[in-house]
């Protein structure tokens, strides 16, 4: 899968969590806001920006999260542990399904 | 034709004449919207238009019509939630209400 050999980019917390992998827009207030909420929040997790990549990249990691996850992909799209996933940011969402 | 670069304070004109047309307010959040704004001043020199700046390029001025600031969404979306996807337009007392933006669904994929 693409999804495996891309570039993320790391981020260290303080805690040991969940795998998370962020797929953000670099011009999204939302998905700031989210890997705040994480940094915040003492999370380590792996994040790319897919505006900056070649929008072949783009649209397979798309399709790949698509086909994955069952659902439509939006910005800031976040996979936890390879099973779950939170779509958009909406706080209480992400704490429940990180147990912050 | 090439087209010319816009500043943050470029953006922040149109945003502002948009919001002032549609009687909507701009995010009172200062970061938030600074970032916003300078989200939509690299997608209008990335792309040469406003792209939203929460939404991703299909490739083209032609397949992003309807996500150009101000979306066709976003009347809709004030109305149904106080505010646009991306957040920069609340509707007029929205936040003087108590109101605090939050992520919503995105009616592109409705």
């Amino acid at each position: 899968m693409l999804l495996d050999s891309l570039s993320y980019t790391a981020v260290t917390g303080t805690k040991k969590g969940p795998d998370i992998i962020v797929y953000a827009l670099s011009t999204c207030g939302f998905c700031k806001r989210a890997m705040t909420f994480l940094q915040n929040n003492g999370l380590s997790y792996r994040y790319i920006h897919v505006d900056t990549i070649p929008i072949d990249t783009k649209n397979e990691i798309k399709r790949e999260l698509k086909e994955h996850y069952k659902v439509d992909v939006a910005f800031p799209f976040a996979t936890v542990n390879g099973t779950k996933y939170l779509v958009g940011f909406i706080e209480a969402d992400w704490k429940l399904t990180l147990g912050v | 034709m090439m087209m010319s670069e816009k500043s943050l304070e470029d953006t922040r004109r149109f945003a502002t004449m948009v919001a002032a047309k549609q009687a909507w307010e701009l995010n009172p959040d200062q970061e938030f919207t600074e970032s916003l704004l300078e989200g939509l001043t690299v997608n209008w020199n990335r792309y040469g238009y406003f792209l939203c700046p929460c939404r991703d390029s299909d490739g083209s001025r032609e397949a992003d019509a309807n996500l150009v600031c101000p979306c066709v969404y976003s009347r809709p979306d004030v109305e149904e939630f106080g505010h646009c996807y991306c957040a920069l337009y609340l509707r007029n007392g929205f936040s003087a209400a108590g109101g605090v933006p939050v992520g919503i669904p995105d009616r592109r994929n409705q």
